[in-house]
């Protein structure tokens, strides 16, 4: 019983006035929010900073906090108008419709299978599905490597399009899944009682009413596509096929010319769809985390 | 029209009996079932688990990457992979960037999803912000910082510089670069934990916090005895998930130092991507990606055993 002596609890047997205790609380969380405020945004604040900066302010100036019109400029935002980095884009562009195409009308169809109909194994394919997780990109892309040389899919968009959606489904499915439970099944009785075949049940009672879930699992698979390194790097060799991360990643170890001006405009440009998904599908993204146990 | 009818009797009998091929009686619920989840198995199967069939088979051989031709081996790769030192010295390295990102993702990804869920007021704004970190590509992750610790414009290398934590290139710094990729990967992944955490807490219902205060509860103690309970069972599926994905971790630490300087951030993954393309040992690079697979395997089996996440407090 003495380590109860020596190591006092909190609150009942360490008396503090209520007012002092609040203090410290509200202190605590506020300090806190400014420190966390301050590590997340700043790298953030200093890539659009510098992006709007001209190259010749931040080799003469060096570092300065705040942005000044004398170095304000446009023309790094030019670098995407070359046509290596336009490319790269391209590329990303396609790729990331794909994989988002593909999986939200996979995800539907499966989550609706999973959820409406009871079937042998249903459950142990679903887990199993979610112990993908555990491939590292690396571990799978090595080996795709060759599988995609011999069935000539390397450099081919349809080759990434595919590792991709993979990658993304399992987590996609299970999300439409347990959201697809949450709809009352007797909403699409009706409609068959009505005359509808099932299938028209599903494309127009199931499928509106899984927007949220629809909007998580697009933005999900859009980052990964958007942001995926490792299968481009690998399955995308040639320059002229690859998307932006390795591109840039190769353009960056390749070229002395470039600035970090321009480079900081490209990247402001391409996380700007991670911010704006940010600020406006907050609430639906939460959603998606929501998943409880495996 | 009576053919007609006909083929809907057969289609609808079809529907609601199902059929039997031989003695396997496939009723249409496991027919349909089965159907709409057969292009994920099918995906799943061509992106998952072929490849790692095809990994297993490959380690059994000696590839060289050009010049395709196989040669059985058997088990010699294996024995050879475990005889190299770099092995060792990136599985050790490995799990030294698995546990350190993973412990401080975990404390910093809760701290933040706890301050985010209490704030009143601006935590719409550090929520875009934690969302940003999370949705960002990882590339400009790894070219903010690298141009943040540029030796020559960065401001963090300035910083670093006048508060005598390093000289010249932190990255290029031997002992001190695995701390900073660790430190670099946290940024963006402490995210993910935050996320999930604050989906668990703002799913506790807030009547229990009400009759908490009714009962004169101090925050503490509301904390130890409703939140903490109810996001335990999260916290332990996300530190099973982190740490996977923070030993498979390939592409920030590459991007950063490319498993330099020397072999001071050379972690597994890096290992096997490196025998494979830039040692062009094909069968070899298998090897060590089978290792890796079988190393998180046992892992995780080991850890869902002991700690059984999937049990936990429920609404």
């Amino acid at each position: 019983m003495s380590t109860k002596d020596e190591t006092p609890e909190f609150g009942r047997s360490f008396r503090v006035p209520h007012t002092v205790r609040s203090l410290i609380y509200r202190a605590g969380l506020w300090g806190s929010y400014g420190v966390l405020f301050l590590i997340l945004g700043f790298p953030v604040y200093w890539m659009a900073q510098n992006a709007f900066k001209t190259r010749l302010a931040l080799e003469e100036a060096g570092i300065s906090f705040l942005p000044d019109a004398a170095s304000f400029t446009l023309e790094n935002f030019e670098v995407v108008m070359n046509p290596t980095v336009g490319r790269y884009l391209l590329n990303s562009i396609i790729v990331s419709a794909g994989v988002v195409i593909t999986v939200i009308v996979v995800s539907l169809v499966a989550g609706y299978g999973l959820a409406r109909f009871q079937y042998k194994y249903k459950v142990r394919i679903a887990r199993f599905l979610l112990v993908g997780y555990m491939f590292s990109p690396i571990v799978l892309a090595i080996p795709l490597y060759l599988i995609w040389d011999t069935l000539g899919l390397l450099n081919r968009y349809v080759g990434l399009i595919l590792a991709l959606s993979a990658i993304s489904l399992p987590f996609a499915v299970w999300l439409m899944w347990k959201y697809i439970q949450t709809i009352p099944a007797s909403m699409e009785e009706s409609a068959w009682v009505a005359g509808a075949p099932r299938w028209r049940g599903f494309l127009d009672v199931i499928v509106p009413q899984t927007k949220p879930a629809m909007i998580a699992n697009s933005v999900f698979a859009f980052a990964i596509a958007w942001g995926d390194f490792t299968f481009s790097y690998i399955l995308m060799p040639d320059d002229s096929a690859t998307t932006f991360p390795p591109g840039i990643f190769r353009l960056f170890h390749s070229s002395w010319e470039t600035g970090w001006t321009e480079f900081m405009a490209v990247s402001l440009l391409v996380s700007m769809p991670a911010l704006l998904f940010a600020f406006f599908l907050q609430s639906y993204l939460l959603q998606g985390f929501k998943i409880r146990a495996l | 029209m009576a053919i007609d009818t006909e083929s809907v009797e057969r289609s609808r009998r079809f529907l609601e009996d199902g059929f039997s091929i031989g003695r396997v009686e496939i009723t249409s619920e496991d027919f349909w079932g089965w159907l709409t989840i057969l292009p994920v198995v099918i995906l799943y199967t061509i992106i998952a688990l072929i490849p790692i069939g095809f990994a297993f088979v490959a380690s059994l051989h000696n590839v060289p990457l050009l010049n395709p031709q196989w040669e059985f081996v058997g088990v010699e790769n294996y024995v050879n992979v475990f005889q190299i030192d770099r092995f060792w010295g990136s599985m050790w390295r490995g799990v030294v960037f698995m546990v350190g990102s993973t412990i401080i993702q975990m404390s910093v990804g809760v701290w933040m999803a706890l301050v985010i869920n209490k704030i009143t007021r601006g935590s719409r704004i550090l929520s875009t912000l934690v969302f940003t970190s999370y949705l960002i590509p990882t590339i400009i992750v790894t070219l903010m910082f690298l141009f943040m610790l540029d030796p020559y414009d960065g401001v963090l290398h300035a910083a670093g510089i006048q508060l005598g934590l390093w000289d010249g290139f932190l990255l290029g710094n031997t002992s001190l670069s695995m701390g900073a990729v660790i430190i670099i990967s946290s940024w963006k992944f402490s995210a993910f934990v935050t996320l999930f955490t604050l989906a668990q807490l703002q799913s506790i219902p807030d009547r229990f916090y009400e009759a908490a205060k009714v009962s004169g509860a101090t925050t503490w103690e509301m904390f130890r005895d409703i939140t903490l309970p109810r996001i335990y069972g999260a916290i332990l599926v996300v530190i099973f998930l982190r740490a996977i994905f923070m030993f498979n971790k390939y592409d920030i630490i590459y991007q950063l130092t490319q498993g330099g300087p020397g072999t001071a951030t050379q972690t597994m993954p890096i290992l096997a991507y490196q025998e494979t393309f830039s040692t062009g040992a094909y069968g070899m690079g298998n090897t060590i990606a089978i290792v890796m697979f079988l190393f998180l395997l046992v892992t995780g089996i080991v850890y869902l055993k002991y700690m059984n996440p999937s049990q936990e407090v429920q609404t």
